[in-house]
């Protein structure tokens, strides 16, 4: 028995593609920031002996990243890479991977603060759909998910042939979506405003609670990481489980419901 | 595998796109003005609070102060001033004031001063902390009178890129008149060093530090900084980047 259901509301599809490009676009531009000072210290001020990570190019033709004191030859990729105007040339993140393509801070950073404004309120609007329409309630991970975690990560390992039951959200998803949306979003708008000179003025303890300016780089770098990785995983689980299916429902609201599905909790 | 492959085709066409598509709207000047619409809001909402920049202690001081500027200014003009230990060095303060003064170091030295251990930050993303010892703005711009059509206070650097262009930059009458923005002459207790801005150097706190420009010749008091180079009020902001810049 299969049965399309209405899942997502106008606002929260919005809300998903506004911040889906919006994340691309700070992820893209915020690379193009980090190349104007590449490396990333444990500390509040600048400070050589708490580096944890530099992307540097020694010489003309190689690059090479360091972390943690361990330096690798990243040449092509980091360090030196393209220009984004046909070359090569020193710089720690390529042109294909920065908005815009070749090395100019001043327009990374108008990209950066503009869609910071967009991502901030397309999460906004998501926040107040889902509280509104009852997602979110279903979304939220909660005690009684935790001994479904692995259950549900055997069934992906296919370990189990089963999912264990569960609502429109398996437990895996609502703990990836509960630690993306309602932590790592937060995180790393505050670790960005804890950057900016005119809001550490007004707001010490923002800059103080994450270690500093260049320490706060650091949070709001590795939250990117992470936010990197939840895309990968989201993209790979939307290509694997039903593709179109999923893509329509984002699109138009309506998703099919399979064998094992149910509609809510 | 067909469907798999337009999948993963279409994954990574939507992926590769960011780059090229954001490039192409870069350089399109009407979309290049829209995004910068926001500097103009980070100013309204920021550009004149009054929180204090952090103050550190004497321990908190970055051993090295890293020198980020355009070089140097090797003018006849500099390296008179250099040979004399800028005695004949003067800040003139000009423009829409009651009474254009031409102020020298030592008369400056001689006013109150303020020592302030605060946190450089570079746009480009480093931050040092520093002693800065001066005379806060205020006080220069209190001994000159701002008229009433007084909006903006625009400095006038000795150093110039490899254009020739000088660098200049600007703050309106609120940031110009708040606490800490101070004409340092001292920087770590001892006179500023000449690739540190010697003699005065602007120094703004609450801000970015293309804000705090070196080598300051001339204090200008204006209505409106449209006039002046690019017409964005500063070196930097006419090559693109924000006028308050306090993020």
């Amino acid at each position: 028995m299969q049965r399309l259901v209405y899942r997502y509301a106008l606002l929260t599809r919005l809300a998903h593609w506004f911040g889906a490009i919006a994340v691309a676009v700070l992820i893209s531009s915020g690379l193009q920031i980090f190349n104007a000072a590449p490396y990333l210290d444990a500390a509040d001020r600048s400070t050589p002996t708490r580096r944890v990570l530099s992307i540097d190019s020694p010489a003309d033709g190689v690059g090479q990243t360091t972390l943690f004191g361990h330096t690798f030859t990243t040449t092509g990729f980091l360090g030196w890479g393209s220009d984004g105007v046909g070359g090569a040339t020193a710089r720690a993140f390529p042109g294909w991977l920065t908005i815009p393509a070749y090395q100019d801070l001043a327009d990374g950073r108008r990209w950066h603060f503009f869609f910071a404004w967009v991502a901030s309120l397309a999460w906004l609007a998501w926040l107040i759909s889902s509280a509104l329409k009852g997602n979110l309630a279903e979304m939220v991970l909660r005690p009684s998910d935790l001994p479904k975690l692995w259950p549900m990560q055997a069934y992906y390992l296919r370990l189990r042939r089963e999912p264990p039951p569960h609502g429109t959200y398996n437990p895996l998803q609502k703990a990836a979506y509960t630690f993306v949306l309602l932590v790592l979003a937060p995180l790393i708008v505050l670790t960005g405003l804890a950057l900016s000179p005119g809001i550490d003025a007004i707001a010490h303890p923002l800059t103080v609670l994450f270690g500093g300016r260049q320490f706060a780089r650091l949070w709001h770098f590795l939250a990117m990481l992470l936010f990197v990785g939840f895309a990968i995983v989201h993209i790979v689980q939307v290509a694997t489980q039903g593709f179109f299916n999923q893509m329509r429902s984002m699109i138009s609201g309506w998703y099919r419901l399979r064998e094992n599905e149910s509609v809510g909790p | 595998m067909k469907r798999r492959l337009f999948i993963a085709s279409s994954i990574a066409a939507a992926l590769g796109g960011c780059a090229p598509i954001g490039t192409a709207l870069n350089d399109n000047p009407g979309f290049h003005h829209f995004l910068g619409l926001e500097g103009s809001l980070d100013a309204a909402l920021l550009g004149n609070t009054a929180g204090l920049a952090r103050q550190y202690s004497l321990a908190d001081i970055s051993k090295h102060f890293p020198v980020d500027s355009l070089p140097t200014p090797t003018s006849t003009k500099y390296e008179a001033f250099l040979e004399n230990g800028f005695r004949s060095y003067t800040l003139a303060v000009a423009g829409a004031v009651e009474r254009p003064l031409q102020i020298s170091l030592a008369r400056l030295e001689r006013m109150a001063q303020q020592t302030q251990i605060t946190r450089h930050d570079c746009v480009e993303g480093w931050s040092a902390i520093g002693a800065w010892t001066g005379v806060p703005l205020r006080e220069v711009l209190r001994l000159a009178g701002p008229r009433r059509d007084a909006r903006y206070v625009v400095f006038r650097c000795m150093d110039r890129d490899d254009q020739g262009t000088p660098y200049y930059e600007s703050l309106d009458m609120a940031q110009a008149y708040h606490p800490q923005t101070i004409l340092a002459l001292q920087l770590n207790g001892r006179p500023i060093q000449p690739d540190h801005g010697a003699p005065v150097r602007l120094r703004v706190p609450t801000q970015l530090g293309y804000k705090s420009a070196k080598w300051v010749a001339e204090i200008q008091v204006v209505g409106s900084f449209a006039h002046l180079y690019g017409g964005k009020g500063g070196y930097w902001e006419d090559q693109g980047y924000e006028w308050y810049a306090g993020i």
